[in-house]
């Protein structure tokens, strides 16, 4: 018998990973996936909820979050490309200018 | 005991990987890395009998979306990346931040109540398999944010071309 | 009973992996035990007695690719869609398929757009 807890602090233990890739890395490509780990880590505690509750609403929106992060994906890296194509480096503390 | 044995290994692992993702220099290790996470992840919600959501996870998440990390890895130029510090100076301050959203996720579990039972039982998703199940949902309940989904996806589509597409000088 | 589910119909997947795994690993080791391993410097050449390589390995990739691969993205996302969709066909029938055309014309617009911004030019 895994009780839902476990499951819910497992996802906990993995957003915080995630929040803490995002605020430390300077890489803006690996910050990009700290964000898409901490997505995972909500679909975790959204489909062991969802199964707990025997209700699959739940996993209708982890469809929907799995729809936006490809849509996300698509946006962010291509902002990416744009930054990298004006500044040539995707170190982030070296995007201090607003002007492009 | 078989369950918590299986639980046991897919948190393990995923706590593992998800560490390797955000702690390789080189950004295509960490992709490949989270290649790795993303199959424990969809191994897990087959036993959250999510077995659709499984699906898309590996057809979306790995077999897309990490091919579009890739390809971005290997379009920018990664020789600097290599030499430069990893994480920044302040990444105690970091750890602090982190520790406490944790500290307040697990506090805020204990009182955390269940809501009452709905009608997808296991023996119910069996009958009607999880497909149909999630399908008769989707396209009856949620069929406004269907539609809004492929609202978003249009945006992404137009949103990246723009960005990405190099300007055409006559 | 949620907490003591087992994914019974997943086993073979499980005894497959394993031996997928079990079958990729001891072939390596094996091979790599009983091996010979005589090196000279023009065996670990990349290309054994061919030209040198030139230039660096890491070559930048073209934009083009990252376009092609995001609108990989999009419509794999639009043919998940699809998937449940044509399981509850029979159930839903016509409604099913008016909605679905909606969402399907949706994109064809960014397709369309994605064609007459010529992403799908190589050259």
């Amino acid at each position: 018998m895994v009780p839902l807890n476990w499951y819910l602090v497992l996802s906990a233990i993995v957003f915080m990973i995630g929040v803490f890739g995002f605020l430390t890395r300077r890489n803006i490509i690996i910050m990009f996936m700290s964000i898409e780990v901490m997505l995972n880590a909500v679909n975790i505690s959204l489909v062991s909820l969802s199964h707990y509750m025997q209700d699959m609403r739940g996993q209708i929106l982890v469809f929907f979050i799995i729809t936006v992060a490809a849509a996300e994906a698509a946006i962010g890296l291509a902002i990416i490309i744009a930054l990298f194509r004006n500044k040539s480096t995707v170190h982030v503390d070296e995007m201090s200018e607003m002007k492009g | 005991m078989l369950p918590e044995l299986f639980f046991g290994y897919y948190a393990a692992m995923i706590v593992f990987l998800s560490v390797l993702v955000i702690t390789r220099k080189n950004p295509v290790h960490s992709v490949m890395w989270m290649l790795l996470l993303f199959f424990h992840i969809a191994g897990l919600y087959l036993f959250l009998n999510a077995e659709f959501i499984a699906a898309i996870q590996v057809i979306v998440y790995a077999g897309a979306i990490l091919v579009l990390f890739l390809f971005v890895v290997l379009l920018l130029n990664l020789r600097e990346e290599l030499q430069t510090a990893k994480f920044i100076r302040s990444w105690p301050a970091g750890l602090l931040i982190s520790g406490g959203i944790i500290v307040a996720i697990i506090s805020a579990l204990r009182s955390f109540v269940l809501a009452p039972q709905g009608m997808h039982t296991i023996e119910f998703i069996k009958r009607e398999t999880h497909t149909k199940a999630l399908g008769t949902i989707l396209y009856t309940e949620y069929l406004f944010p269907f539609e809004i989904a492929s609202l978003v996806l249009l945006v992404a589509i137009i949103g990246a071309i723009v960005l990405a597409k190099k300007k055409t000088r006559s | 009973m949620p907490g003591t589910y087992l994914p019974s119909d997943y086993l073979p997947i499980l005894v497959f992996l394993m031996v997928a795994t079990a079958f990729g690993m001891g072939a390596l080791l094996i091979g790599s035990i009983l091996r010979l391993r005589r090196p000279y410097p023009e065996k670990l050449m990349p290309y054994e007695s061919g030209n040198p390589p030139v230039g660096e390995p890491r070559q930048r990739f073209s934009v083009k690719f990252y376009i092609i691969a995001m609108l990989f993205v999009v419509f794999d996302v639009e043919t998940v869609f699809l998937y449940p969709w044509a399981v509850v066909f029979d159930k839903i029938g016509l409604y099913a398929f008016i909605e679905m055309i909606i969402f399907i014309v949706i994109l064809l617009v960014g397709y369309v757009y994605a064609w007459r911004k010529e992403a799908f030019k190589w050259d």
